[in-house]
């Protein structure tokens, strides 16, 4: 049981992961946390499911769409939420508030337009599950853990190796710096955000598949989740982020498997009020970033 | 108008006054600059701690609800001592991962019988009804009946609560304390450079917020007979903070008016309760834009004065006057 | 001081004048007993159902149960039926405020709802004290009719259908040890869970593992991986019917072929087209399924399905039947608004022919009814013989 216990925590864990990918490109460029991005990874879910149902694409197609539509998301929220608080340089609770805000709306929204009830995405590798002894693992599992890994390989080396990705770190440093630079800021900003919302609509749309299940709710739990990784990865730091949601997923895992399943949604936060007492910048992060106001 | 017999209106009378308290608690943090996300978790600690303390130890309820309130004060060590000294951002997440580690407690022990809640909780009303029955009212006086006036009463009890806490408030705000408070959400750094123990400040806001919050939810289990792990989920900690977001949230009268507007709104606009959520969502989002302050400032409330006292044209010139 | 004074006098003003906008409005004098104004002509009835917000789903389907059996009741022209809904969101406070607000402004002669078990151990207090009768129709936790007189239910309580599908289960199937998965924050499913314990030791099975999972949980692949690997010979579980056909889903996908057996919540056509062929070989008992040979069951699934365009489940049976008894009740006490004389009317109703069986109202005006054990097979729910 242990090694299926693993694949089920890495699966988990990786979709955890891309949730928090997402927090953390935010609060690294904007020096928030953005508190609907749970609502965006389920109206990502919900953007794939019509996709692949209303309008028969098929799986990749409609990730792709989905990856589109929580970009769009983003934009909007950018521009009508955050973008005109930036410009009266509010205090710093004020974007923090108004994305809560959003997450409110964005889910009631969501329970308007699609109904309480949780509907699921057509089959997509029917009755495909590979047995190698030890463990099982089914074809979407696989499916997630590459497109999840593959995601985050590429954003690390596109933040590395680009020119973009470059501008989008240098505007998390320092965002006056960067202007000074000459880095239009504004729209290195309204990128990133675009970018991190399709990666969270992405992840809505893996973690529908792997669950067989998405309904307006689902980004709510999803959501505290993530943010759990974030803390525990180092607010603003990628490859924290990814660790972060793999261990935040076999912890989960692990506790319902050896321990009691009960306690398995305090986990995530347990662990983090844990870590605030020893290592408040998270596994990743460095020492006590005073990220600018 | 028979708003103060009907107990329907009775009923959302309490409700209104226990979210001014709980508006209070949220303030009390925001008055630090700090923003708490996890008062619905102290109300709940408050909440389940008192009404055990009436239910299996038998307490009287003027005592189990104090004892409740210090319980939550208790458990805000734990995140309170942490990230009191980190970023403002660590608060709101740590405090909204407690209320859910809370709910997952309560939802786990056996004490709080987890899902199922607790029933059958005295309340504060009919055991005043008794008492007036006892004394001979059994019919009723006044023209109200027993229950009536025993929800007069709880009404009267509560707000002599609240009155206790908004003036504690305003005397906290125009102490020394206060104004440390006040310089600590002007500009952090500034105010730990010159010398005020930020941290500490910090951590006493938070209890005191916490405290507050404790006793709202002792309050709350005493007059509903029910108390569940549902009454205290995130969305819960989300109206708190509306309540002071919207009335105000730099003066102790915003949350109040906070409160009042938006525990009757929805019965008034029972019509419109699907859009409910959707209606708060974009309060907070165009609040924040357009009056991130709040409705009542600090200016509404001195330009309110000086209307008032048009007898003392002296007061109405001194503007460095601290209001509260 | 004086400016404090001043404060205060302001403030205490504002309150006064909230309060008093609040309190503006056209509503009847509340009476001290009876109710509803004497002689009306329709009975007014309110609702508090779960109509927005995460359960949603099940208290739409209690609202269409009800809205079709007034229709009907309406049509037949005995007794005129008006009902005032109120939305609880599945939160005690609203609930409480929409059974105040019922009672004290729309002077209803009798509630039927809450939704939540939770819901109904805050209000059913109100209303008992109030003397108005309030029905339960999906609140299945023990003790709610402990509340007092007033307060009646013909949900089923799990108590009384689990232990048949249980001893059912074991005739069937030999069960020696079993495995037990139930959602933890859901108050109906822990009192599925109590009782499921119960009977499997009535009928000496051993329980060799509890899983719990929550409401709206969508990962159960830790849970069935580890009751997988202890090898049970079936699996009880207590869930609503969305994280039962998950369940479902998962553990035939990972090589679970057991039995499983379920409480109340399996009991729906949802869980059959949410789990697809992972749901047949489900064990359930109720008192009600769609496909019961009965005249009365046929006709009421025929005029569901063509009004509502999907089968109903036990939620909108159990409604349709509740505003049944409480017309036939009205009818027998001879007033449309007399709260007191609906009351003694519903206790003493029996032999009343439902479409989730024969009713009658036991002692403590919980259902006495048959249970039959179900199976679903093909995707159809049949009796298990």
């Amino acid at each position: 049981m242990f090694w299926q216990q693993v694949v089920n925590g890495v699966t988990l864990g990786s979709t955890y992961a891309l949730i928090a990918l997402g927090y953390t490109l935010i609060f690294g460029v904007l020096n928030i946390v953005n508190m609907a991005h749970g609502e965006i990874f389920m109206f990502g879910a919900f953007a794939g499911l019509v996709l692949a149902t209303k309008f028969n694409l098929n799986i990749f197609l409609a990730m792709a769409g989905a990856m589109l539509a929580g970009a769009v998301l983003g934009y909007l929220m950018e521009r009508l939420a955050l973008r005109p608080l930036r410009r009266r340089a509010s205090s710093h609770l004020a974007p923090l508030i108004s994305t809560i805000g959003v997450a409110i709306f964005l889910e009631s929204l969501a329970l308007r337009l699609f109904g309480p009830q949780a509907q699921s995405f057509p089959p997509v590798f029917p009755g495909g599950l590979l047995d190698f002894g030890m463990f099982k693992i089914s074809y979407v599992q696989i499916m997630i853990l590459a497109i999840s890994f593959g995601l985050m390989l590429v954003l690390r080396f596109g933040l590395a190796k680009t020119r973009l990705g470059k501008s989008i770190r240098t505007t998390a440093e320092n965002i006056e710096t960067a202007g000074l630079l000459g880095i239009n800021t504004g729209k290195i900003i309204v990128f990133t955000v675009m970018l991190a919302s399709g990666l969270g609509a992405v992840a809505g749309v893996l973690v529908g598949l792997a669950f067989n299940a998405v309904e307006p709710t689902m980004g709510v739990t999803m959501g505290f989740k993530g943010l759990a990784v974030l803390i525990l990865g180092g607010l603003g730091n990628i490859t924290g982020a990814m660790v972060g949601g793999l261990i935040l997923g076999v912890a989960e895992v692990f506790t319902v498997a050896y321990g009691a399943s009960s306690y398995r949604d305090a986990v995530a936060f347990g662990l983090i009020i844990f870590l605030l007492f020893l290592r408040p910048q998270g596994l990743f992060g460095s020492q006590e970033q005073q990220g600018g106001r | 108008m028979d708003f103060w017999s009907n107990p329907y209106y009775q009923q959302i009378a309490m409700f209104i006054i226990i979210n001014a308290i709980l508006g209070i608690s949220i303030y009390l943090t925001l008055s630090t600059g700090q923003l708490s996300l996890g008062n619905a978790g102290f109300m709940s600690i408050g909440a389940y701690t008192s009404a055990l303390l009436t239910i299996k130890a038998g307490f009287p309820i003027y005592l189990s609800i104090p004892v409740g309130g210090l319980a939550a004060c208790l458990m805000a060590t734990v995140i309170g001592i942490p990230t009191t000294r980190l970023q403002g951002i660590y608060l709101a997440i740590a405090t909204l991962g407690f209320g859910e580690v809370v709910r997952v407690i309560i939802l786990n022990l056996k004490i709080t019988n987890g899902a199922l809640g607790l029933s059958g909780i005295p309340s504060i009303g009919v055991s005043i009804g008794k008492q007036i029955s006892a004394m001979g009212f059994g019919n009723g006086a006044f023209g109200l009946t027993v229950q009536q006036l025993g929800n007069f009463s709880v009404i009267v009890i509560l707000l002599m609560v609240l009155a206790f806490f908004v003036f504690f408030t305003m005397r906290l705000n125009n102490s020394r304390i206060g104004r440390a408070f006040a310089a600590i959400k002007a500009d952090d750094h500034a105010a730990e450079v010159s010398g005020i123990n930020t941290t500490a400040y910090k951590l006493l806001a938070f209890f005191l917020g916490a405290f507050v919050a404790g006793i709202a939810g002792g309050l709350a289990a005493h007059i509903t007979f029910y108390i569940g792990p549902k009454d205290f989920a995130y969305h819960r900690a989300v109206e708190i903070l509306l309540f002071a977001v919207l009335g105000g949230s730099n003066v102790v009268w915003g949350p109040l008016l906070g409160s009042v507007i938006l525990t009757s709104l929805p019965e008034i606009l029972r019509s419109a309760a699907v859009y409910r959520e959707m209606i708060y969502g974009a309060l907070l989002v165009v609040m924040m834009i357009f009056r991130p302050e709040g409705l009542l400032s600090e200016e509404t409330i001195r330009l309110w004065k000086n209307k008032l006292s048009r007898n003392t044209p002296a007061k109405a010139v001194d503007v460095t006057r601290r209001t509260s | 001081m004086i400016s404090t004074m001043k404060k205060w006098t302001v403030g205490v003003m504002v309150g006064m004048m909230a309060l008093s906008v609040v309190g503006c409005g056209n509503d009847s004098k509340p009476a001290a007993t009876g109710g509803a104004p004497a002689n009306a002509a329709s009975a007014k009835i309110g609702v508090i159902s779960y109509l927005s917000g995460g359960g949603a789903a099940y208290g739409e389907a209690i609202r269409q149960g009800l809205e079709l059996a007034r229709d009907e009741i309406n049509a037949q022209g005995k007794t005129k039926i008006e009902l005032v809904f109120e939305d609880s969101k599945g939160e005690k406070n609203e609930a409480i405020n929409a059974t105040n607000k019922l009672i004290h402004k729309d002077n209803v002669v009798a509630i039927i709802g809450p939704t939540l078990s939770g819901e109904m151990f805050a209000v059913g207090p109100i209303t008992n004290q109030a003397g108005v009768p309030i029905m339960g129709t999906s609140t299945t936790a023990e003790g709610v009719t402990d509340i007092g007189d007033f307060v009646f239910r013909n949900a089923l309580p799990e108590s009384l259908a689990i232990p048949h599908a249980v001893k059912k289960a074991k005739e069937k199937y030999g069960l020696k040890k079993v495995a037990i998965m139930y959602s933890n924050n859901n108050d109906w499913a822990v009192s599925g869970f109590k009782t499921f314990e119960k009977s499997l030791k009535d009928n000496g099975i051993e329980t060799i593992t509890i899983e719990t999972f929550a409401d709206k949980d969508t990962d159960f692949s830790a849970q069935l991986t580890k009751i997988a690997t202890l090898k049970p010979d079936a699996i009880m579980v207590a869930s609503l019917y969305q994280e039962a056909a998950l369940i479902l889903k998962k553990a035939r996908e990972i090589g679970i072929n057991v039995p499983v057996v379920g409480n109340n919540g399996f009991n729906s056509p949802q869980l059959i087209k949410s789990a697809g062929k992972a749901a047949d070989g489900s064990i359930m008992a109720s008192p009600w399924f769609p496909g019961k040979e009965d005249a009365n069951v046929k006709k009421f699934v025929a005029a569901y399905k063509e009004r509502f365009k999907k089968e109903p489940d036990q939620f909108a049976a159990q409604a349709y039947d509740a505003l049944k008894i409480i017309a036939s009740a009205l009818e027998k006490s001879g007033s449309n608004s007399d709260r007191k004389k609906l009351r003694d009317s519903l206790a003493t109703i029996k032999d009343f022919p439902g479409v989730t069986g024969k009713f009658a109202f036991d002692a403590q005006r919980n259902p006495a009814m048959d249970v039959t054990v179900l199976i679903v097979k093909d995707g159809q729910f049949i009796e298990l013989k």
